[in-house]
């Protein structure tokens, strides 16, 4: 993907994606952070896809648990939420920010990519033979911790 | 009388979005599909009056989906729900027969008038 289109665009699409899509689904304001964290691994969680029919790269966003909750209050519109209600939101969440990314890069690079039903984890999902990375770091307006993580695989020219 | 709407999309959380858009209005959810295989196999036991079909499906998509749906039930209105959102989607939906595609994230006024004029 970040052959189509240079680097620093890919990171501008990509972080004006995910900021707009946070705050249109759920009202969360994103702003940029400086540096990555690593916290306690049961204290957030991964949704994660990947990207092809012309686009071998995947994505992945991991976040506070609390960021997710919210994410859910704000989609379902109610308090009352099962650990099932915020792993389906998150993964509809992560749908429509994935859509969003594919469809504005297709006006690019007029690859008319498509990615598979993305999956969630608790913790970190760990991505194998991915060397080359595009991360933004947000901080959500109730000091929820965001991390959104573009990968392209080994062998496919980045090593 | 409320129009039948059947929603085909993976995830539950759509369904109850799209109920509660649809909350005191012409339209009401009759049936939920979590795959296209499910929405192919009761489509003719639900007889809806429009569908609306998600795209990003496990199993076959929701383009292939609305393909068999149409060449089985011509008379099908069906209209496609997804983010992914670009020309050649879109197109490839036209060209298959469906009604109208609306973009992801929805709103109650987008939602409404996409299915009014997917009926029309």
């Amino acid at each position: 993907m970040d052959r189509a289109l240079p680097r620093e665009d890919l990171r501008t699409l990509l972080d004006q994606v995910t900021r707009e899509i946070t705050q249109r689904e759920a009202g969360i304001i994103l702003d940029a952070a400086e540096l990555s964290r690593d916290g306690p691994e049961d204290e957030t969680c991964t949704v994660y896809t990947s990207f092809d029919r012309g686009m071998d790269t995947s994505l992945s966003l991991r976040a506070d648990t609390s960021m997710f909750v919210r994410l859910a209050r704000g989609m379902m519109q109610t308090e009352d939420l099962t650990p099932e209600d915020v792993e389906e939101v998150a993964k509809e969440y992560f749908n429509v920010l994935c859509g969003h990314v594919l469809s504005r890069l297709f006006q690019v690079t007029r690859l008319p990519a498509r990615f598979s039903v993305p999956s969630f984890c608790r913790g970190r999902h760990v991505m194998e033979d991915n060397e080359d990375y595009i991360i933004l770091n947000y901080i959500g307006d109730q000091n929820e911790w965001v991390q959104l993580i573009h990968h392209t695989p080994c062998g496919t020219g980045c090593c | 009388m409320k129009k039948k709407l059947m929603v085909v999309d993976d995830s539950r959380i759509m369904e109850l979005q799209i109920c509660k858009l649809l909350e005191d209005s012409d339209f009401e959810v009759v049936a939920y599909c979590e795959n296209g295989e499910e929405a192919i196999a009761r489509y003719a036991e639900i007889q809806p009056d429009v569908v609306t079909m998600d795209i990003i499906m496990p199993g076959i998509d929701g383009l292939e989906t609305a393909q068999v749906l149409l060449e089985e039930y011509p008379e099908a209105k069906i209209l496609m729900v997804s983010s992914l959102a670009y020309e050649d989607t879109i197109q490839e939906a036209d060209r298959i027969g469906t009604r109208g595609f609306l973009y992801k994230p929805l709103s109650r006024e987008k939602l409404i008038e996409a299915l009014e004029n997917t009926l029309a």
